[in-house]
């Protein structure tokens, strides 16, 4: 730098650092909000666009690895720059963040990014572990000031007790929560004694609100954890790339809560249920064992009427043949006993059914 | 609250091994009114821990709006 007749003479580089200089102390930051023109790749590695509105365009550059979401020509997206002029005296941004701005661009940068994630099988349902049906130790990724992180931990309350809660205080939303979340994600699953799960939660909010839940890196993040994942982000109809990477999918932080621990009251209840459930069972042995009783007794009985049927008519049968047997029957048949000395002029006595008589034996023909 | 160590998961897991006797082989009349009222006690100590647990929060003091 020389100086003469009190104007500052500069060599070019050396203005060119000293305008560097004054901008970086002027706007040492600036957000910018523009359209996305002439987006490019170099060598897979430095991105090139040209940001602009109606009346102005302003060269961008920034590298591939801070690029959080797709971006493509046409996108609105706001940006988080330093201003800067090259050593070839050209004027750009060079960019520390980007984000889309709008829904438009929001949901395009979503869909694109979630075609992607989709095809790699990040979201594929074998890839969803199960979770424990009752934890004992949980890791909670959260800002514990949200609305979210409060009723989480009032309905997990409600619900259950005896839950070890690891909480890893982050910011929900903005540029620098998918970075923290991040690395909370590295922090449980780093632990000497992990938890068995991590939940991940924050209440509802705008679609820029849960634009951190589609950031690229949290998004792997969580499908990496090796400790399996739930996420409640939002309400209901909010859907973020977060949700579809985690193991388990809630519609909002108390439903998480509701999702990974029992009710109590119904635990309770169950419990008295299925022991009052033995009861039939007991009534229904103690049935069983009366019936074979029954069936014993039957049984005896059958064999014991069976067996004075048998001795009965065999008694029968045995009366019968007596009775055969009896001379009474003979007699009554007609015929006659005698009793005394078959010989020529001797008594004898003859019996029949009817009367007894004494004869004289006058006659004995030899048969 | 239980004075034992074990986790109501266990004595989850203890009840139900008691009731599932009365559906087993070695299940007796003479036995199970004395296994029903263990059953019950089992599902009363349950309830009791149940209420008289809380769940143990702790905020890991560990920053993670940088890198660590």
């Amino acid at each position: 730098m020389a100086e003469s007749t009190n104007q500052i003479t500069y060599s070019v580089s050396d203005f060119i650092a000293v305008l560097n200089q004054t901008l970086d102390y002027a706007y040492p930051a600036v957000v910018i909000e523009g359209e996305v023109a002439s987006f490019k790749v170099n060598q897979g590695k430095y991105v090139f666009f040209d940001l602009k509105d109606a009346d102005g365009s302003i060269n961008c550059f920034m590298t591939v690895w801070q690029l959080r979401l797709p971006i493509e020509d046409g996108m609105k997206v706001v940006v988080s720059a330093t201003p800067k002029l090259t050593q070839w005296g050209k004027f750009s941004l060079t960019i520390k963040s980007i984000r889309p701005s709008g829904e438009g661009a929001i949901k395009k940068s979503y869909d694109i990014l979630k075609a992607k994630l989709d095809k790699e099988g990040l979201f594929a349902p074998e890839r969803k572990r199960l979770i424990p049906e009752i934890p004992t130790h949980i890791g909670v990724i959260s800002s514990v000031q949200a609305a979210g992180y409060t009723d989480f931990i009032k309905i997990l309350d409600d619900r259950w007790c005896g839950i070890k809660i690891d909480v890893a205080n982050v910011q929900v939303q903005g540029a620098s929560a998918p970075d923290q979340i991040i690395r909370a994600i590295n922090y449980f699953n780093q632990l000497e004694v992990t938890p068995e799960l991590i939940v991940i939660t924050r209440g509802g909010g705008s679609a820029d609100d849960l634009s951190a839940f589609n950031d690229e890196p949290l998004v792997r993040a969580i499908a990496a954890s090796r400790i399996p994942t739930v996420v409640g982000v939002g309400h209901e109809v909010d859907e973020t790339l977060a949700d579809l990477a985690a193991d388990v999918r809630a519609s909002t932080p108390s439903h998480a809560a509701q999702l990974i621990s029992p009710s109590r009251i119904e635990l309770v209840r169950l419990n008295y249920q299925k022991v009052q459930s033995v009861i039939p069972r007991i009534n229904y042995r103690i049935e069983k064992d009366l019936s074979i009783v029954r069936s014993i007794v039957v049984d005896m009985t059958d064999g014991m009427s069976r067996f004075i049927d048998n001795q009965t008519a065999r008694l029968h049968i045995v009366r019968q043949t007596l009775n055969q047997l009896n001379p009474q029957t003979i007699l009554n048949r007609g015929y006659a006993i005698i009793r005394g000395s078959v010989e020529l002029g001797s008594l004898v006595e003859i019996e029949t059914n009817k009367v007894i008589l004494e004869a004289e034996v006058k006659n004995v023909i030899n048969k | 609250m239980s004075s034992t160590n074990k986790t109501i998961q266990q004595k989850i897991e203890e009840l139900n091994q008691m009731l599932a006797w009365f559906d087993s082989d070695d299940f007796s009349i003479e036995a199970a009114m004395e296994k029903y009222k263990l059953a019950e006690a089992q599902a009363s100590e349950i309830e009791s821990d149940l209420n008289g647990y809380k769940n143990e929060i702790n905020v890991i003091k560990q920053r993670f709006d940088t890198e660590a």
